[in-house]
Parts: C-alpha cells; structure tokens; sequence
C-alpha cells in the first residue's frame, strides 16, 4: 500500500520528515497566494490547517512543529496587513494565540489517532507471530508426541506375548493399565488438537440451515446407539449464521453428551428446539432428562479437560463443551446450562439469525 | 499362485522398525523386506549406488515411506522418485505419524498412493500393517520391472 511505503520512508530519514513539512507549507502557502489573486478569501487558514494534519499523520511530532511554526509566519508575513512584514500589532496575538492553540489541537489529534493505528497494526502482527508458532506446536504435538506413545502401547503387547505364561494376574493387570493409559493419552492428544484447531481455522460463514444440519446429527447420533429407548423432540428450526461444518462439531457435542448423561433412564427424553433470542439472535436449547449436574459446578462446565463425572460412570476427555464454547464464541454468541442434580440438563446457545 | 513382492521400508526409529517388522512377521510378510534408515540410502537402494552398487536393477514393489527423516526426508524422496524415469511408476504408500493436512496434501500432490496415519493403537498398527502388506506385496501387480521372488 502507499500509505505504508511513504510512512516507511519518512520514518528512516529526518531530511525527507522536515523536507515534508516544508513543502507541505509552500504548497499551502502557494494554493492561498493563487485563490487570493484569483478574488477566493480565506483560503489560507483551511489551507495551513491542512498541512499541519497532513504532516503530522505522516512524519509525527516535531515536524508538525515545524509546520505550525511555518505556517503562523507565512499567515503573518503574506496575508496580515501590513503584508510582507512580520510586524504583529497588540490586538493581533489573541488570533495568532488562538490559531497556534487550534493548530496544536489539530496535531494533537492526528498524533492520537496515528499512535493508536500503529498500536494495533503491532498487535495485529504480534497475534500473526504468535498464531504462526501455535501452528507449529500443534503440528509437534501430533507428530512427535504420537510417536513414543505408539511404542509404549506397541512394546506393551509385544511384552504380554513374550511373557504371557511367565506373568501372574496382577502383573497382566497392570500391563493392561499401561496399555489402557497410553490409549487414553492417544485421545487426549487427538481431543486438544482438534480443540486448537478451532481457534485456528478461517470461518466460512453463510447461511445454515439448522433444521436439515440437527436432523443430519440425530441421525449420526442415532445409529451408535440403535439398542436404546429414546424419545427425540426436534422442533422445526430456523436458519441462522455461520460456518456449517463448525456448527455441526457443537451440535454433535452437544447432542451426543445429551445422549451420554441420559444412559441410566429410561425412556431417555432429548428436545431440541429454538426460542427468540435477545437482539439479532436466536436461542437453540438441546434439553435432556439425564443424570444433570451441580449448579454450583457450572463455571467448570466449559473448562478444558474438565469433568464433572468419575470416568466410571461416564467415559469422556472433558474437551466437548470446551469445543462447543470456542465454536460459539467465534460466532459471537453465547452458551450456557441450567441443571439440577438427577433432574436433567438444559444447554442454551445463541447465534446470529441469518 | 501369488508371489510376494519386496518391500522396501523407509523408516529411522528403530523402534518403529522393529514393530512394522514384527507385524509383517505376524502375516508372513517379512520375507522380502529391505529397511533403510534415511531418504539417502533409500535413494541409493533404488538407484543401486552407493552401498547397493552391486544390486539388481529390480524394483520393490512397494516402498512404505515415512516423512521424518533425517539427511533426505520423505518427501524429497518422493519427489526424486517421482522424477526418475526408471522409479515413477513405483506405488509409494506414505506411513507417517503425521495427520497435518499440509502433509497429505504435499504427499498426494506428489503423486504418492496411499496415505497412512500409523495407529497409536498396537492392534489396529498390526493390523493396518498387515492390509498393506497382503494388498500391496500380494494382490496388487506392481508395475513391470519389478522383482518378484
């Protein structure tokens, strides 16, 4: 872009910063003297204050100085009578006063608005920096860490055929808890990249269509669990705003973690349905009559790797409603439960309409 | 009557090596592998250069490729393979820890032809193992100018 080509260029050279506020005096000075031979008046004030904005977005501070400093003499040697001297009678300083103070005010505010402009775009480069390392990690976690884990497992069952008739129950057992473990590690893994990759991804946003998107997932949901009674209330859903394939990842946590907790009832009763949001939103709440949870729990809920259950009761890496957070945060929106312990759970997500 | 084909295996961790091997032992599929430990001795192998001047001009029938590396990673081996006149027809099947989608695409973009994410899971390793094997050095028909026991 030019703007940062120049703004590069005055900062490396001094010469070329002043060298600026010069010409931008003369050029002013030069447009004012034209239109006044031309019968406009007034043109030299407009014409100084905008080279005093100019110079100061441009080459900063001093230079602006320079400008003012400029500026005020031209205004005083061409255009105040007397013309062409630089003599300033008594009741002429209260408008020189006021012009420089008006002049500052104007720098003052370009210097502002500059410093804040280039705070951000060093955030926004910090940010790119960080991201960039992020990217990296995640790609050693998935290679290098896979690697000595496989070996762990890999040489554990290589170990239970070389001695199975040598090794006594406990020492089978605990060579299942190793094999168990490393498994479990392999999850965890597999859980918090894709967890990261959420943060990462670009959103595509569009249209989506909510009702065919939760009968898509009812249905994947549907088939892993083909033995048990469940009674499914979907109400028709309307269309709302955002990335399809991440809302489809929220809506399989949620639904299947619906799925999960109502293990011990039966029948199992999972609603899902909408209700008018507050502003530009609506509200999509998946309701179950599970096993619910402690209200006093509820800001762990989203935590990653967080549980509420022992994992004999109920399997899981605690990453799902985490995911489910992140994904409906990048859509602006907002998630939040109401349970009661034994009395099932109600998940309340707000997105945009579309 | 099939015959099984060589299988030339790419791979530095000897810890890998020692659990691919086994898994192909479990299937009888070890006859006929050759390991080289880094991409330079795998491109020696196939040129028959180096420590392998004395070789056959026969190609395996399937090279297993793991992208880590150390001197000459997968995918220059790949490349250089795909560029040789003599290797391009070869099936490479990619055997990696690595589930980044940059790295699938590159392999696939290079003309690799399969894609396999070794399983942390020692059965399912066995078992992908061993798919590979019976498909690649038994079913398959590699290219002609390959050698067959």
């Amino acid at each position: 872009m030019v703007h940062a080509n120049l703004e590069q260029r005055l900062a490396g050279s001094a010469l070329l910063r002043y060298g600026l506020s010069v010409a931008a005096v003369g050029v002013a000075l030069g447009l004012s003297l034209i239109s006044n031979a031309y019968g406009f008046k007034d043109v030299e004030l407009p014409a100084f204050t905008l080279a005093i904005a100019f110079v100061t977005w441009y080459a900063g501070g001093r230079p602006s100085a320079v400008v003012v400093c400029l500026s005020a003499l031209c205004y005083n040697f061409f255009f105040t009578d007397p013309v062409y001297t630089l003599y300033v009678s008594v009741n002429e300083i209260p408008s020189y006063f006021i012009f420089v103070a008006w002049a500052v005010i104007i720098a003052v505010f370009a210097a502002v608005r500059r410093r804040a402009e280039h705070d951000l775009l060093h955030a926004r480069d910090n940010l790119e920096v960080a991201n960039k390392e992020l990217e990296s990690f995640a790609y050693s976690v998935s290679h290098d860490l896979r690697a000595p884990l496989r070996h762990t497992a890999g040489y554990a069952e290589l170990l239970r055929r070389q001695a199975s008739s040598a090794l006594d129950e406990k020492s089978l057992r605990y060579l299942d808890t190793i094999q168990e473990s490393s498994k479990r590690m392999g999850v965890l893994i597999d859980d918090l990249l894709a967890f990261s990759r959420i943060g990462r991804a670009e959103t595509n946003k569009a249209v989506v269509r909510l009702d065919q998107l939760v009968d898509e997932v009812v249905a994947e949901v549907r088939r892993d669990v083909s033995g048990r009674a469940i009674t499914w209330k979907v109400a028709r859903l309307p269309a709302c705003h955002g990335d399809r394939a991440m809302l489809r990842v929220a809506l399989v946590n949620l639904i299947s973690n619906a799925v999960k907790f109502t293990r011990t009832r039966t029948p199992a009763v999972i609603e899902v349905g909408c209700v008018e949001g507050e502003r530009n939103n609506l509200e999509i709440f998946i309701k179950d009559n599970g096993v619910g949870f402690d209200m006093q729990y509820q800001n762990k809920l989203f935590g990653v790797f967080q549980r509420l259950h022992l994992t004999e009761e109920f399997e899981g890496t605690g990453i799902g409603l985490a995911t489910v957070q992140r994904i409906i945060q990048r859509h602006g929106g907002t998630v939040r439960a109401e349970s009661a312990v034994d009395r099932g759970a109600t998940f309340r997500v707000s997105l945009p309409k579309a | 009557m099939t015959t099984l084909g060589r299988i030339l295996l790419v791979e530095d961790d000897p810890r890998d090596v020692e659990l691919t091997l086994t898994a192909l032992e479990d299937h009888k599929l070890a006859n006929e592998v050759v390991v080289a430990r880094d991409g330079q001795q795998a491109l020696d192998y196939l040129r028959c250069q180096g420590e392998y001047i004395a070789r056959a001009r026969e190609n395996p029938a399937v090279l297993l490729l793991d992208l880590k590396l150390p001197k000459v990673d997968g995918l220059e081996v790949l490349k250089a393979i795909r560029s040789d006149e003599r290797l391009k027809l070869m099936p490479v099947v990619v055997l990696t820890s690595s589930q980044e989608e940059k790295d699938m695409v590159r392999s696939y973009t290079l003309g690799v032809n399969a894609y396999v994410v070794k399983p942390v899971d020692f059965h399912e390793f066995i078992n992908a193992v061993k798919e590979l094997g019976v498909f690649w050095a038994l079913i398959n028909q590699p290219p002609p100018g390959s050698m067959k026991k």
